[in-house]
């Protein structure tokens, strides 16, 4: 299936997940939490930390239309706020782990032998871990905010695509034209970027697409333990975590949690579409 | 092979993971943070030296790298994960006092999301490409997207606060005193002390932890249930199995999903692991006293001990789960003994 993809089967690709209504479903959702982060500013009714104690704990209104937290902060606009944390901090995992995943796996697929047998058991032990577990240790270990979640999320998450990486690069590198560069001449970093990387890319990014959903699930899971940005951020898995204590007020945390919910729900949408394009077998 | 050098052959392969993983553990404990001592010890021990230099001295600090790996590694062995800076107790002793509970959910659980998912799984399969099918895995789609402390309150909120159906949080209700201990799983206890009452009411207490837990993961089994199923029932022997006149009921369900279940066996190893971290992220919720509950309070107070003793723990038991489905898969799957 990976190797496959190549640019004209991209193009068709691309017809199949607009006739496929779940996928477009999902990309309109993606699409829409994208535009609300990025015009926060403009439609948020009030900024996303101007408290106003004698609106503490209301529930949807008129003038509140998702409610008031324990601070008297509007709940809207602190939704709208944090996906300018989520959304950037879950692509930022996906694409790190992507580049360090992609390089140690074609390492290690590329040399082959000794390197191959060293890098891959590194891999099994950090895949050893239940990636939330692993995760809450580093986090806590590094102290916590949000540039320290991003970075545990990558340290337990690049083995999936290094072990991704390591197979195209070991399928890859037996083929003619690999053969014809190296007859060429190329060798070493030139062969690796110029001749694997383009022929093994493709199938990383797919992956890394379908995963952004775990990634943006395991840093509100973080989150919601307090290891990622400080208590009072517009964080979601932070206001849910906050909104525990206040159970009876229901919209101080299911508002936070639809949004998370949704999201992740319209990515995974494009995924099980992209997946069932890519390996019929599965989906019929 | 015979069974017994299957098992050896696991052990073997066990035991460089074990020791992975306390390496890792030791990394992420000893070089990750500037300063061991700051993050192990209570704020106010750290001006005291005599207390910061029996630290240094008991966890080798001084020493080269290498020796205070070993020192590590001698310590856990002697059971000694360091004391927890919120409770006071030794990690150990936490974990010990509190992972029965956790045991307890974790069980019950995967029974629910064994009974769902395969459930879920041969409706979907059998089905295929009706509504039934499509129900199914949208719903397994939901479980994998929504967050689960998210599905936890919501249930709280929905079955408990409003309908009145299920207990609510705690593993007891608050007028039922603890069964005598023995196992420290209060099905099991209150069965074996003959307290009917407070049997019903740890099941009780049970039922929407275990729902939620089980949920999460059934999700999966569905999804690899129907793939397999699938698979299977396209097979040869199930056409001879249907040329031969065989009911269909027992077509699917005996010789069909009883071959299709064995991918489901392989990743329940996988799957108890993530119940495991599910548990972190659900039991504060449910006021469930049990390791989630420890690593989650550990997480908020940042206890760093107490963190790296649970994660070491879920670890472990992720290892142990795993060989042990390696056994059944072997002991199912007569396949392998010839390879």
């Amino acid at each position: 299936m990976q190797a496959t993809l190549h640019r004209q089967a991209a193009g068709k690709l691309f017809q199949d997940l607009r006739a496929n209504p779940v996928v477009v479903l999902g990309l309109v959702v993606v699409l829409i939490w994208f535009l609300l982060a990025l015009l926060a500013p403009q439609l948020a009714p009030a900024g996303p930390l101007q408290q106003s104690i004698p609106d503490r704990l209301q529930p949807p209104n008129r003038s509140f239309l998702l409610g008031t937290d324990e601070l008297g902060r509007d709940i809207l606009s602190r939704v709208l706020y944090g996906g300018r944390i989520t959304i950037p901090a879950g692509l930022a995992v996906i694409i790190i782990d992507g580049i360090i995943g992609w390089l140690i796996g074609a390492i290690a697929g590329y040399l082959g032998g000794i390197w191959d047998e060293i890098l891959m058991r590194v891999t099994e032990l950090f895949m050893a871990f239940p990636t939330i577990i692993l995760a809450m240790a580093v986090t806590a270990a590094l102290g916590p905010n949000i540039r320290n979640a991003v970075l545990a999320l990558v340290i337990v998450r690049w083995p999936n695509y290094a072990r991704l990486a390591r197979g195209l690069i070991i399928e890859t590198k037996t083929a003619d034209y690999v053969e014809a560069a190296r007859s060429l001449g190329a060798r070493g970093p030139y062969l690796l970027f110029r001749t694997l990387l383009p022929n093994s890319i493709a199938p990383v990014v797919v992956y890394g697409s379908l995963d952004i959903g775990n990634a943006i699930l395991l840093f509100a899971g973080l989150s919601f333990l307090g290891l990622g940005p400080e208590p009072s951020s517009p964080e979601w898995g932070r206001m849910i975590s906050i909104g525990i204590d206040f159970f009876d007020q229901w919209w101080m945390w299911l508002f936070p949690g639809l949004a998370i919910a949704s999201l992740v729900m319209a990515f995974n949408f494009i995924g099980d579409g992209l997946r069932d394009l890519l390996d019929p077998r599965l989906g019929r | 092979m015979p069974l017994y050098r299957y098992i050896i052959r696991r052990v073997l392969f066990a035991i460089p993971m074990l020791l992975g993983i306390t390496v890792v553990s030791f990394l992420i404990a000893h070089a990750v943070p500037a300063d061991p001592i700051n993050a192990n010890l209570p704020q106010n021990a750290l001006g005291n030296e005599r207390l910061v230099t029996a630290f240094r001295e008991r966890w080798g600090l001084d020493k080269p790298p290498v020796v205070q790996y070993l020192t590590y590694l001698r310590n856990l062995l002697q059971g000694d994960m360091g004391v927890s800076i919120k409770t006071k107790n030794p990690v150990l002793e936490d974990i010990r006092q509190f992972l029965p509970a956790t045991f307890e959910l974790a069980t019950f659980s995967i029974i629910v999301g064994l009974a769902m998912g395969i459930g879920f799984g041969v409706v979907s399969a059998v089905w295929r490409n009706t509504i039934f099918d499509y129900l199914v895995r949208v719903f397994a789609l939901i479980g994998v997207s929504f967050p689960i402390f998210l599905l936890a309150l919501v249930a709280l909120a929905v079955f408990h606060a409003q309908l009145g159906w299920a207990a609510g949080p705690g593993r007891l209700g608050f007028l039922v005193r603890d069964p005598p201990h023995v196992t420290g799983l209060f099905t099991i206890d209150s069965l074996l002390a003959g307290q009917w009452q407070t049997l019903r009411d740890a099941v009780a207490h049970l039922v929407l932890p275990s729902l939620v837990l089980g949920s999460y993961v059934s999700g999966i089994i569905a999804r690899i249930t129907r793939s397999s199923l699938l698979e299977v029932l396209g097979a040869d022997y199930i056409r001879t199995a249907r040329a031969k006149g065989q009911v269909e009921r027992i077509v699917v369900l005996g010789h069909g999903l009883s071959n299709a279940l064995i991918p489901v066996v392989t990743i329940l190893g996988v799957l108890y692991g993530n119940l495991l971290a599910g548990a972190v992220l659900t039991e504060s919720i449910f006021a469930w006293p049990g390791i989630g509950r420890y690593a989650f309070r550990a997480s908020t107070s940042q206890d760093f001990p107490a963190i790296m003793g649970v994660s070491m723990l879920i670890a472990l038991i992720y290892v142990v789960a795993n060989f042990l489905v390696d056994i059944l898969y072997f002991l199912l799957d007569p396949r392998i003994r010839y390879t």
